[in-house]
């Protein structure tokens, strides 16, 4: 399931719900039903089927070769909450995905606005911004491990007096996978921040400047309220994507050192692939699944608010 | 206006110096490492004294170009579908108000599981209908995943539409299917150009879902193929480099040439 562009439901909000059809005739209804299908049935093949097959996987004794030998009830789901490991893997994860998405968020609206008053900036150094957007996040892992290679990487040569080896140490582990996140995501965040802030009425900014708003008080009484609900939901994209990072630390560290970089959805797939235990994977995927519902609402809930202020 | 113009911006011209040398900086190494040999990757250097370029040659002779245009193919193959599934679906849902609010509710919520969530019942079922570890097997899927993507997208550019033609092929007694294959779609040209760059982006980057699903070297895509370079007791960071650069090459292209569609894109149908 790719990462994407869109956000959910949050935005849905603020549109009008459709134009009625204002002609439409009684044969469409049934063409309309057949256009839809294509779509319900991806609902269902990617979302309802899946929720199922692992909801039974999570009561049962299931391994990948052969799922749902023996229904298990509970135990599951109470072997992971008491293991120390996955409860461990759940609080990195979140913490990660805060820390890294209002890294990214804060960047990217600098940069967005910086690209809106640079009015010399033109498309190449537009597109140029949005590269890492589109590097595979493997070649993005590969890059950066490139850079923190002790031996005669980037990091280590422009630096030679400071033995630096992020990717092996328990302490910078994450935050160095963090640091290639926010290289990667940021652009996003840019992106559609510059095009609300083109959307913006550029006489409100000339008046505002002609009565002495300049700088900060400028930022803070113009152009933020603009692009203020654009920000809430470009953090909250940017805030799911996060929580489901698995092919940086697939590359960069394998979840090492120990469990020092070891995210949920790595966990899930070393449970699935090294140990072919679905019962327990499908388990740590539905709690993991709640934890990320909760966490999204909260910040879908601050969302709106903005958007209504 | 034309007072902006001229007024320099020394700030923000700051911030976008630092960001470009952010972004370019480790894309310059990268493309710096793939010249380098044994000895250098291990030396700290930044740029080889005696360029390499057998590095690159040594990995066209690998299984990378192969896999390299697996992803190209999987990339366009699904990003095409999803489009022909997504456009009716779109405009279903716009103007007819197909499926209500729980449809548009429901449409991007497999997006916020994490993919490991639909791997192991995917492997599944296409196991089932006897198409795992195969390229087609693979399209289909990364065809299915988009399609909710491609719908979320489109809805912007349909509701911008004016209905107004709709109606008037309509009153010529054009039929649903007519209506959308020769108004609708000539229509949204530049958007579904648009989308389906995104879409196939997206593909070709994807990791997760084709590692699972493409085991065999037939069928395997440029990143599996990639992060299976480290398989050696010690890896050559030039061959890796070089691999990860030729990758590249495909996206950046496509980046470039559709630099305006892609832009579009990304921000006309977005969050608004």
């Amino acid at each position: 399931m790719a990462d994407t562009l869109a956000a959910p439901a949050l935005t849905r909000s603020a549109r009008p719900s459709g134009l009625a059809p204002r002609r439409a005739g009684r044969r469409a209804s049934a063409s309309v039903a057949l256009f839809t299908a294509p779509t319900i049935l991806s609902i269902i093949v990617l979302g309802a089927y899946p929720l199922l097959f692992i909801l039974a996987a999570a009561f049962s004794d299931s391994t990948l070769g052969r799922p749902f030998q023996e229904w298990v009830g509970t135990a599951n789901l109470e072997s992971i909450l008491t293991d120390a490991d996955v409860v461990a893997s759940f609080a990195r994860t979140v913490g990660y995905a805060l820390v890294v998405a209002v890294a990214s968020a804060v960047f990217g609206v600098a940069i967005a606005v910086a690209l809106e008053r640079a009015t010399r900036s033109g498309a190449v150094v537009r597109t140029l911004l949005l590269l890492p957007l589109i590097t595979p996040p493997v070649v993005v892992g590969t890059l950066w491990k490139l850079v923190f290679n002790p031996g005669g990487g980037l990091l280590a040569t422009v630096l030679p007096d400071v033995s630096l080896a992020p990717l092996s140490t328990t302490a910078w582990a994450l935050p160095a996978i963090g640091l290639a996140d926010v290289w990667q995501w940021t652009p996003l965040i840019v992106i559609l921040v510059y095009a609300a802030l083109l959307t913006q009425d550029p006489a409100v900014r000339e008046a505002a400047s002609l009565d002495g708003a300049h700088g900060i008080r400028l930022f803070q009484h113009i152009t933020w309220p603009a692009i203020a609900g654009t920000v809430v939901a470009a953090f909250f994209i940017r805030l799911v994507i996060a929580l489901k990072v698995f092919d940086l630390v697939f590359v960069m560290t394998s979840g090492g050192p120990g469990q020092a970089s070891t995210t949920t959805t790595y966990l899930i797939q070393q449970v699935a692939l090294k140990e072919f235990d679905i019962g327990r994977a499908s388990a740590i995927t539905i709690v993991f699944a709640v934890i990320v519902t909760a966490v999204t609402l909260v910040v879908a809930g601050f969302a709106r608010k903005a958007r209504h202020e | 206006m034309s007072e902006r113009r001229v007024r320099p911006r020394p700030v923000a011209s700051t911030v976008l110096f630092v960001a470009l040398a952010v972004t370019l900086v480790p894309l310059l190494y990268l493309f710096s490492v793939s010249l380098m040999g044994r000895d250098e990757t291990v030396a700290g250097v930044l740029w080889s004294a005696d360029p390499h370029w057998s590095n690159w040659g040594d990995v066209l002779a690998t299984d990378i170009p192969r896999s390299i245009l697996n992803s190209v193919l999987a990339a366009l193959g699904g990003a095409l579908i999803s489009l022909a599934f997504a456009v009716p679906g779109a405009w279903a849902i716009v103007r007819h108000n197909a499926g209500g609010r729980t449809l548009g509710a429901t449409l991007m919520s497999p997006w916020l599981l994490p993919p490991i969530v639909a791997v192991v019942p995917l492997l599944t079922l296409l196991r089932v209908i006897g198409l795992n570890n195969t390229l087609v097997g693979l399209t289909l899927v990364y065809a299915l995943v988009n399609v909710p993507v491609a719908v979320w997208l489109l809805e912007g550019f349909v509701r911008r539409l004016p209905v107004e033609i709709e109606e008037a092929a309509r009153i010529d007694g054009a039929g649903s299917a007519r209506l959308l294959w020769s108004v609708v779609v000539p229509l949204l040209l530049p958007s579904l150009v648009a989308i389906g760059i995104i879409v196939a982006i997206l593909n070709y980057n994807e990791f997760l879902l084709a590692t699972f699903l493409t085991q065999s070297v037939d069928a395997q895509t440029f990143p599996v193929a990639l992060s299976l370079f480290y398989g050696d007791r010690t890896p050559h960071f030039g061959k890796i480099a070089a691999a990860s650069f030729i990758g590249v090459i495909p996206v950046f292209a496509a980046a470039v040439f559709f630099q305006r569609w892609l832009v579009g894109g990304l921000t006309a149908g977005a969050v608004r």
